[in-house]
C-alpha cells in the first residue's frame, strides 16, 4: 500500500517510528495528484509549495524529538469557501476569481497548529449552492469511482480528494447535506458536526444559521480525530456554542452494545431506490447482531422539510450575497453608467445561474406581502421539525437512515431540472434545520459500482456517540478506503 | 404564482437577460409552488434558543488587520480608500 492510500491514523504511527518523513506522505499526495487530477478535478488550488514548507517543518519537529499531533504531516484538502491566508479562496465563483485572503479562518490556524499539511483548495459548487459540483465557475469535479457520475455537493471536491487519494483528509461545510451527500457518493466519511461546535469564522456564509464546517476522510477515527482539532469555543463566532470537548478520536469505544436506534419509516418511503433501502436495512442488521436494538420512530413532518429549508437557506443567502458588489473585493465588472449599474453588472456577470436563482427565491420569500406566507412558516416548520427530533430522541440514541434516495447520478443529469437537483437532499437537510449532527459512512456497493451511505443521526453534541456506532460498523465491514479505480 | 422575474431580480440587483427570462421564470414559479406546501402553524418562532443564549465577546480596543491588508483585495484604490463611482452631484 502507498503512503497517500493510507489513514492519518497509520501515517502517524510510521511518522512516529520514523518509518517515513512528513515530506514523503506530501509527495506521495502530490505524485497521486499529478496522476489523477487531470481525470478529477478535486482542487481549485493546489498548495505544492505551501503544504512542502510545512512537511519540512513538521520533519524538523521529529529530529528534535518535539510531541506530534495525531494531525503532524497529514495531507488535507481545505473545501474553497474556508478562508486561507495568502492562498486564492474562490468560492468556484467568478465573483471571487482573484479573492486572497488576509486571515485564517479558525479551522484553519487549529489545523496550522495541528501541523496538519493544507495540500489544496477544493472544488465545490459555487457559494455552496449546489448537490453535484457542477455549478462550479471553474470545472466539474469528477467522481472516483466512475469519472461519468459527479462526485456530489457542495464538497465534491472535498469528497472526490479523500475518494481518490490526493489528500489523506479534507474539511468541507455542510448547510443542508454539502459534506454528508458527496461523502456518501465518494465512499467515504463525513461528519456534519452539531450546530455552533465548529467555529464558522472564515468560513464564507451561505445561510448563517445553517452552515457548518466539518471533516471528512477514510476512517472513522482520522474524522473523529480532525474533528477534535477544529470544534471547540471561539470568541469571532457569536454562535459558537460554549462547552468543553474531549479527545474523540482515542475514545472511539466502536461498540453499540445496548444501544437503541431509531427507524424512521419517512426516510425509507417509495422515493428511495430499493437496493438503498436494502443496503441500510442489511447494515442496521448487523448492528443488531452487535447487540443494539430498533426503535420505530416517526419525524411526520420530513416531508415539507425541503420547502422549510429551500426559503431559509435562500433567505439568509440573499443576505449574505449582497455583500457580492464590486467594492471590497472580488470581481468588478467594466463599463457601468452609475453606482447602481456596477452593482447590477458585476453581481449579473459574477453569479451563476444558480447562485442567482436561490438569491431571488431569498429576495422573493423576504418581500413584503410574502414574508408571512413563506419565511415565517418555515421558520415555524423548523421549530415543529426539531421537536419532533427531540421526541424521536426520548426513544433513541441514534436515528439511522440512508444518506440519500439514490447513488450518485451522471454528470449533466439534473442540471437542467432545479427540483430534481435540490431532491438528492431530501435525507440530509432536517439534520441542519435541527442544528443536530450527523455523520454518513459507506454502507456497500449498489449494481451501478457506485457506494451507498448510511446516515447516523445523533442528539446536539453526541458527536462521540456516532463515532462509536460508526467505529463499530465500520470494523464489521473491515474498514473503507481509496476508490478502486485511484488505488496504487 | 405568477413571478415577476424582472421585478425580484432589480430587488436583488441582478438584472437577467432577455433569452433567460422565461427559464427563469419558469424554474422560479416551480420552486416557489414546492415552497407553497408548507402549510399555516399556529404560534411564533424564537430566532434564538433562549436556553442556550449567546455569549458576545466583550467589546474590546485590540489589534486588527492592517488597512493595506484590508484593502489589498478592493477592485479600485486610492489613498487608503475605496473608489466607487460618484454618488454625490
Amino acid at each position: 500500500m502507498e503512503l497517500f492510500e493510507m489513514t492519518a491514523a497509520s501515517l502517524s504511527e510510521k511518522l512516529r517510528k520514523k518509518e517515513c518523513s512528513a515530506v514523503e506522505i506530501t509527495r506521495s499526495a502530490l505524485t497521486q495528484i499529478e496522476k489523477k487530477e487531470e481525470q478529477i478535478g478535486s482542487f481549485v488550488t493546489v498548495c505544492e509549495e505551501r503544504a512542502l514548507k510545512k512537511a519540512e517543518e513538521v520533519d524538523k519537529k521529529i529530529a528534535a524529538g518535539e510531541q506530534l499531533s495525531p494531525l503532524a504531516g497529514i495531507p488535507v484538502g481545505v473545501k474553497d469557501n474556508i478562508c486561507t491566508e495568502g492562498t486564492l479562496t474562490t468560492c468556484s465563483s467568478k465573483m471571487l476569481y482573484n479573492f486572497v485572503p488576509p486571515y485564517n479562518a479558525t479551522v484553519v490556524d487549529k489545523l496550522e497548529n495541528a501541523d496538519a499539511v493544507i495540500i489544496g483548495k477544493c472544488n465545490m459548487d459555487e457559494f455552496a449552492m449546489g448537490s453535484s459540483c457542477e455549478t462550479s465557475y471553474f470545472k466539474k469535479t469528477k467522481n472516483p469511482w466512475n469519472p461519468d457520475y459527479v462526485p456530489g455537493g457542495s464538497s465534491g471536491g472535498s469528497a472526490s480528494c479523500v475518494s481518490a487519494g490526493e489528500a489523506v483528509l479534507a474539511l468541507g461545510s455542510d448547510t443542508g447535506g454539502s459534506i454528508r451527500l458527496p461523502a456518501s457518493y465518494c465512499g467515504v466519511v463525513g461528519l456534519k458536526p452539531t450546530y455552533g461546535s465548529v467555529s464558522r469564522y472564515g468560513l464564507v456564509a451561505f445561510a448563517s444559521s445553517l452552515d457548518q464546517i466539518g471533516p471528512l476522510g477514510r476512517s472513522v477515527e482520522d474524522v473523529a480525530n480532525l474533528y477534535a482539532v477544529i470544534c471547540g469555543r471561539d470568541p469571532m463566532d457569536a454562535t459558537s456554542a460554549v462547552r468543553e470537548y474531549g479527545a474523540f478520536g482515542s475514545q472511539i469505544s466502536r461498540s453499540v452494545k445496548g444501544l437503541r436506534i431509531g427507524i424512521p419509516k419517512e426516510y425509507f418511503g417509495d422515493g428511495v431506490d430499493p437496493e438503498i433501502k436494502s443496503a441500510v436495512m442489511n447494515s442496521i442488521d448487523m448492528l443488531v447482531k452487535e447487540g443494539a436494538e430498533t426503535v420505530s420512530v416517526s419525524l411526520p413532518s420530513t416531508d415539507y422539510a425541503l420547502s422549510a429549508y429551500y426559503i431559509i437557506s435562500s433567505a439568509e443567502a440573499s443576505s449574505n450575497l449582497a455583500r457580492f458588489d464590486g467594492v471590497k473585493y472580488g470581481y468588478r465588472a467594466e463599463g457601468y453608467a452609475n453606482l447602481t449599474d456596477m452593482y447590477e453588472k458585476t453581481r449579473s456577470e459574477g453569479f451563476g445561474d444558480e447562485v442567482k436563482r436561490r438569491i431571488m427565491l431569498g429576495t422573493f420569500v423576504l418581500s413584503s406581502g410574502f414574508y408571512d406566507a413563506y419565511y415565517k412558516r418555515a421558520k415555524q416548520m423548523q421549530q415543529k421539525i426539531a421537536q419532533e427530533y427531540a421526541e424521536a430522541f426520548s426513544q433513541c440514541d441514534l436515528i439511522l437512515t440512508p444518506t440519500s434516495p439514490s447513488t450518485a447520478f451522471q454528470i449533466g443529469e439534473r442540471t437542467d431540472d432545479p427540483l430534481k437537483m435540490y431532491a438528492a437532499d431530501i435525507c440530509t437537510v432536517t439534520v441542519n434545520i435541527a442544528g443536530l449532527p450527523a455523520i454518513s459512512v459507506p454502507c456497500g456497493t449498489a449494481s451501478n459500482g457506485l457506494p451507498i451511505g448510511l446516515q447516523m443521526i445523533g442528539p446536539k453534541f453526541s458527536e462521540q456517540l456516532l463515532f462509536n456506532a460508526a467505529g463499530c460498523f465500520e470494523n464489521l465491514c473491515g474498514g473503507f478506503g481509496v476508490a478502486p479505480a485511484m488505488r496504487g | 404564482m405568477q413571478i415577476d422575474i424582472q421585478h425580484i431580480a432589480k430587488l436583488s440587483r441582478l438584472s437577467i437577460e432577455n433569452e433567460k427570462v422565461e427559464k427563469f421564470q419558469k424554474e422560479m414559479e416551480n420552486i416557489v409552488a414546492m415552497c407553497e406546501k408548507l402549510p399555516p402553524m399556529d404560534g411564533d418562532y424564537t430566532a434564538v434558543d433562549p436556553s442556550k443564549p449567546m455569549r458576545l465577546r466583550r467589546d474590546d480596543v485590540r489589534p486588527s488587520l492592517k488597512r493595506e491588508q484590508l484593502l489589498q483585495n478592493a477592485p479600485q484604490t486610492q489613498a487608503g480608500c475605496v473608489v466607487v463611482p460618484k454618488v454625490v452631484e
